[in-house]
């Protein structure tokens, strides 16, 4: 079972310290997201890296889409990794939907959770007033049809760059595979998983203490909503970055390392 | 000879295809003039500003989620299909293609915007059409769920019914031989008495073990036909079918059929076409079908009555020929005509006061018909009286 689950979520262990840190990658990309941050934590902790079913280097044939049609049956995934590495005190760090994820996976097994790292977080991303999501429901509309647009030529897209660096050989024989490709009817479906959710009901219930980084100018996850978590979530910090957009990970990998870095061993207070 | 153009950035700015260079923060650092002019912008309101604002909402997170994390991951992507906002808030469909690399030892990523309106009307109409070939695939497969299920339940059913029918026909055929047992004991014994075997009997004796005799062996007779439907029904019966010439037939059955008629004062009356057709049966079982019709004619029709037998031969059914029981007692309601051949079943009416039989005759007879490729029927009309018909498979056929 466990070897089944680290070969389905294609999952990769590296590091040299013994606290896990399990980095869950957001909807469009895959764990190939972290590695502006990850190397980064891999002196003082275990550092797990894996794909959910259906996206990266996972196993497609495991998806389910019955399981997959709501967020619970990621958190399933995240569970099961867990397990099968028998991970404990997890920080675990996760991009965007992977931030409710998380919590959700935390809400079932605590027991298992150390800390909460949420990049870009959203409970709901539709707007519900007095709740400011930040989008219509015609946006979100939008995007599925923007998606099956580029799901036409689909080819075209899946393979952007691959053997096509011959300019950038520092990213060397990794550019074989494919970045953040998935099947196009499974992306569809978990970007409806994603943002047609409505996790604020499940915030109250979260035990583990959770670090919240807010953009400053991220569309996708506005500040009011930044600000809805911190006040919803019992034991959580909220730090917002001077980097913009909703990918700091990977637009502005230093100040992200440092917030989480401070957030997980506080300064001592000098005397 | 045309004149040669080396200044590029100005054929840059003016090239049919919207330009625009920003970081990896998204912020703007160069736009060409095509693009500020489609979407309706002054260079000094884009520059150092996100990239973002120029997309459509939907388009901003599919910026966040897929070219972002592309361009960054890979160095470039192709052909990604963007809807732009104009300042007036106008929607414009573009392709884009973009670069990123180092540019005075910052990242910058390069994106051509070519605007799709031909195409765009056409991938609608695709998308569209693949649209309802979704929702139709997906009603297809809810539709061949749904059908594969009921057809489980069906099978379900039928073994379930399939073993109930089996238990049934053993519960029957065992019980019959358990309840024939004593029965048996009753008879002998009785005899024995009546006999005189353990001493003399009185004639209210005599009266009283008649009865007993007589009770058993009413209630022999429908254990034995319990036994034979059961028999039936299991498949347990097997047939010797041969071929069989009717008039034979009809002549073996007179002799055993007119002393009861002469008894009850019947008239018996045989019609018989001038061929005698020839016909595929098990001749003991015919018999036994012809006699249990006769039997019942002969019970259920009043003193001074009739009874027909009747050899048909229809030409427009040339492989088959049809053998008629007909009497003229009261009848039996056309709604009641096909629940005679049920087990147990005997349609009550004055005329059938006596009540005798077993109910099991016509769902045996029945069964045997059919047993022999061939079927029994009734037609019947209340004051006028029934029909039997039985079928069976000629071979003489014309």
């Amino acid at each position: 079972m466990s070897v089944n689950v680290l070969e389905r979520n294609n999952v990769a262990v590296s590091g040299r310290g013994t606290q896990p840190m399990l980095f869950a990658h957001g909807f469009g990309c895959d764990q190939h997201m972290w590695r502006f941050v990850a190397p980064a934590f891999e002196d003082d902790y275990r550092v797990v890296l894996f794909d959910y079913v259906g996206g990266g280097g996972s196993d497609a044939s495991a998806y389910d889409p019955k399981r997959y049609s709501s967020l619970e049956g990621y958190a399933q995934d995240v569970l099961d990794v867990i397990h099968a590495l028998d991970l404990r005190d997890v920080i675990f760090v996760g991009h965007s939907v992977s931030s409710m994820i998380g919590i959700l996976a935390a809400n079932r097994e605590p027991e298992r959770f150390a800390r909460l790292i949420l990049i870009g977080p959203s409970p709901r991303y539709i707007n519900d007033p007095p709740y400011v999501g930040g989008f219509e429901r015609k946006d979100i509309d939008g995007l599925f049809d923007m998606m099956d647009r580029n799901f036409i030529g689909w080819a075209n897209f899946l393979a952007p760059a691959i053997m096509k660096n011959p300019d950038r050989p520092e990213l060397g024989e990794e550019l074989v595979e494919s970045f953040c490709s998935t099947d196009p009817v499974i992306a569809r479906r978990f970007a409806e998983a994603t943002f047609y959710a409505d996790n604020r009901r499940d915030l109250a219930a979260v035990r583990v203490p959770s670090l919240i980084l807010q953009c400053t100018d991220d569309m996708v996850a506005p500040l009011p909503v930044g600000r809805y978590l911190d006040a919803q979530l019992p034991h959580s910090t909220m730090r917002i970055m001077s980097a913009t957009g909703h990918c700091p990970h990977m637009s502005h990998p230093a100040e992200t390392i440092a917030l989480i870095s401070e957030y997980l061993q506080p300064a001592t207070v000098s005397a | 000879m045309p004149r040669v153009v080396c200044d590029i950035p100005e054929l840059l700015d003016r090239a049919p295809c919207g330009f625009v260079s920003f970081g990896d923060d998204a912020s703007i650092t160069l736009v060409n003039t095509t693009l500020l002019d489609r979407l309706g912008y002054g260079r000094d309101e884009l520059l150092g500003k996100h990239v973002e604002m120029l997309f459509t909402r939907a388009a901003q997170i599919f910026y966040q989620t897929h070219l972002f994390p592309l361009v960054k991951l890979h160095g470039r992507v192709d052909e990604l299909f963007l809807l732009a906002q104009t300042k007036g808030g106008e929607e414009l469909g573009y392709l884009c293609s973009a670069v990123r690399y180092e540019r005075d030892g910052l990242p910058a990523i390069d994106c051509v915007l070519f605007e799709v309106r031909e195409r765009r009307r056409f991938e609608d109409a695709l998308l569209a059409a693949k649209r309802v070939a979704e929702q139709a695939n997906a009603q297809l497969e809810a539709q061949a769920l749904e059908l594969e299920m009921q057809q489980q339940l069906l099978q379900e059913q039928t073994a379930e019914l399939e073993r109930a029918n089996r238990a049934k026909g053993e519960f029957m055929a065992t019980m019959s031989h358990e309840l024939r047992t004593p029965l048996n004991a009753i008879g002998g014994y009785a005899q024995l008495l009546e006999g005189g075997v353990y001493g003399p009997v009185n004639p209210e004796q005599v009266q009283a073990i008649g009865r007993i005799m007589r009770g058993q062996r009413r209630l022999l007779g429908l254990i034995n036909a319990v036994l034979n439907l059961a028999r039936v029904e299991s498949g347990r019966i097997e047939f010797t079918l041969v071929d069989l010439p009717l008039g034979e037939i009809v002549g073996e059955l007179a002799v055993m059929i007119e002393p009861q008629m002469a008894a009850k004062g019947l008239v018996y009356r045989v019609e018989l076409p001038e061929d005698m057709p020839i016909v595929r049966a098990d001749r003991e079982k015919l018999v036994q079908v012809l006699l249990n019709l006769l039997s019942n004619a002969i019970k259920f029709t009043e003193s001074g009555g009739g009874i027909t037998l009747r050899v048909v031969v229809d030409p427009s059914r040339a492989d088959t020929a049809r053998i008629e029981v007909a009497d003229t007692g009261r009848g039996i309601p056309v709604d009641r005509v096909e629940a005679v051949f049920e087990p147990f079943v005997q349609v009550r009416s004055a005329q059938s006061r006596g009540g005798e039989g077993t109910g099991l005759g016509l769902a045996i007879s029945r069964k045997l018909a059919r047993g022999m490729g061939g079927d029994l029927t009734a037609t019947s009309e209340l004051g006028k009286g029934s029909t039997f018909i039985v079928t069976l498979p000629r071979i003489d056929a014309a």
